[in-house]
């Protein structure tokens, strides 16, 4: 079977549809078979193990890595193709390579000079580095820079690596009520995150990756490689039973 | 007075018309190689093109053409090693570089007698140059100004951050083949200019010496530019004064300047620290 991303138009209620995705680096089967999909206009969490194939799945969707097998349906958002929008977990800026804060805004989003401040601001950036160069910068203030930049292109999805796990206490509560603020506004967001306390405030939609499987949940389940969609919006606690844990399960406890 | 009248002499007007569109386009590809940490494929590029000159010497056809011919071979092939995960693209310039010199060695055996043309070829002769080749240089350069000017945005973005670039749907791929193709052409261009050995120095010095005093993009660029242009022109006079070689004499002026630019920076960090 031949793997691509296929653009569609029909205005389905998933903006993004995986089916039976398979992902292999060398020997290393990352992905087995496995189907997702990220409802429009929800706060998805992307979770599961380490190593368990979140960023894969991402980079997949987003075209940056190629898929062995299967198919990805990305459908139309109001009558046309979805901006996309990432913003990894750590970028790491060639030292060779002299560049501003503001210049990276507006190389990488057309950030005009005298908005610079203000976009900076919206991610709680210190403005006063906007003169800063890049390559001096923490791993949270380029993780905040990313975000900024990528809000700024107004994208119709958005995938976050790991936003918050560089960011301080401060800034976390800042973040998410931007974050919240964007989905309220229509943008469908995807996030990959360990952190299950975030995940049951927020989440509409939960997509468990658990080794080679992908699962959702369903009300106070366990799935095996089961697809089906069900919104969940309170998770107390998700973790896998190490009890009942084996490979191919993702066990997560409604309460 | 004799140093203005120089400026009056048709070869030097040639030469230093010459050196200055070499000096912009090779620091306006630097800027981007470098930090790719790929300074050792100019100096590969150059020495196994030195194989195209070797057979235009051989069958007596003008030896750039050639040499041209293979340095956008191997510009095409370093592109698409990133296609293909288990070369890279360090290693396939050592390959280059091997087969390349060594070919042109054993070409260079079947030519009879003394080789003028080739030491030109390895060392530069800019004072040589023809008005002909000033006017092929001022087109290809108007050609790569003009790709420059397309490729901005997606040569800086996939220089910083390449996953970005897929993500906004820049041209990536095409970039990243007028990056190593055009470097590797105007590295040919510019043997004339500094000859094979000494060519990388006008992509690599100008950039690491503007890196130590640029705050932003604009102003590395901008004394990136500064520097290589000054060097190539002082360094041309310098050598029609002292009657010295051009080539070495604009990569001396390179490393000085990089020297006196670094020793002043580690001085100031110095003063900054303590």
């Amino acid at each position: 079977m031949r793997t691509r991303i296929k653009m569609d138009k029909s205005e389905s209620s998933n903006i993004v549809e995986c089916q039976k995705l398979t992902l292999v680096f060398g020997t290393h089967e990352i992905l087995s078979n496995a189907s997702c999909s990220i409802p429009r206009n929800s706060l998805t969490f992307l979770v599961g193990e380490n190593g368990a194939g979140k960023t894969s799945l991402v980079r997949s969707i987003l075209g940056l890595i190629p898929l062995t097998t299967g198919n990805i349906f990305i459908h139309s958002f109001e009558g046309r193709q979805p901006i996309m929008g990432y913003v990894p977990q750590s970028v790491e800026f060639p030292r060779q390579f002299q560049m501003t804060v503001s210049e990276y805004l507006n190389y990488s989003a057309s950030v005009r000079k005298d908005s610079v401040e203000s976009v900076l601001q919206k991610v709680d950036f210190p403005g006063s580095h906007m003169n800063s160069r890049i390559t001096e910068l923490s791993g949270g203030e380029v993780q905040k820079l990313l975000l900024a930049a990528e809000l700024h292109r107004r994208p119709d999805i958005l995938f976050l690596d790991e936003p918050l796990s560089n960011v301080d206490d401060s800034s976390e509560k800042h973040i998410i009520d931007v974050i919240l603020e964007i989905k309220n506004s229509g943008v469908s967001i995807v996030i990959i995150t360990h952190d299950w306390q975030t995940v049951s405030q927020y989440a509409d939609h939960v997509i468990c990756l658990n080794k080679n499987f992908l699962c959702e949940t369903t009300e106070s389940c366990i799935c095996r490689n089961s697809l089906s969609k069900v919104e969940i919006r309170n998770i107390q606690k998700a973790t896998p039973d190490p009890n009942t844990r084996h490979e191919g399960y993702c066990y997560i406890e409604n309460v | 007075m004799e140093t203005f009248e120089l400026f009056t002499l048709a070869f030097m007007q040639r030469a230093i018309l010459g050196a200055l569109l070499l000096s912009i386009l090779l620091g306006l590809f630097g800027i981007f190689i470098v930090p790719r940490r790929l300074g050792f494929m100019a100096d590969g590029i150059s020495h196994a093109s030195l194989l195209g000159i070797a057979f235009g010497l051989l069958i007596g056809v003008y030896p750039l053409i050639f040499a041209m011919l293979l340095a956008g071979i191997f510009g095409i092939l370093l592109a698409r090693v990133k296609d293909y995960g288990r070369l890279t693209q360090d290693g396939l310039v050592g390959i280059f570089l091997a087969g390349g010199m060594s070919g042109a060695i054993i070409m260079m055996s079947f030519v009879p007698g003394y080789k003028p043309e080739l030491f030109s070829y390895l060392f530069g002769d800019i004072l040589s140059i023809r008005w002909i080749e000033i006017l092929g240089l001022a087109l290809y350069s108007v050609i790569v100004l003009m790709l420059f000017q397309r490729q901005w945005r997606s040569l800086i973005i996939t220089t910083v951050h390449s996953d970005l670039s897929h993500v906004i749907g820049l041209p990536a791929t095409a970039t990243r083949y007028f990056l190593f193709i055009g470097t590797s052409l105007t590295l040919i261009a510019g043997v004339k200019l500094l000859g094979i050995i000494l060519v990388s120095a006008l992509l690599i010095i100008p950039v690491l010496s503007a890196n130590q005093i640029g705050h932003s993009f604009r102003s590395t660029l901008v004394f990136t530019q500064i520097i290589g242009v000054s060097a190539s022109f002082f360094g041309i006079i310098l050598s029609y004064i002292f009657d010295i070689p051009t080539g070495p004499s604009i990569a001396l002026l390179l490393v000085i300047t990089f020297s006196i630019i670094s020793l002043t920076y580690i001085l100031k960090k110095g003063a900054r620290d303590s």
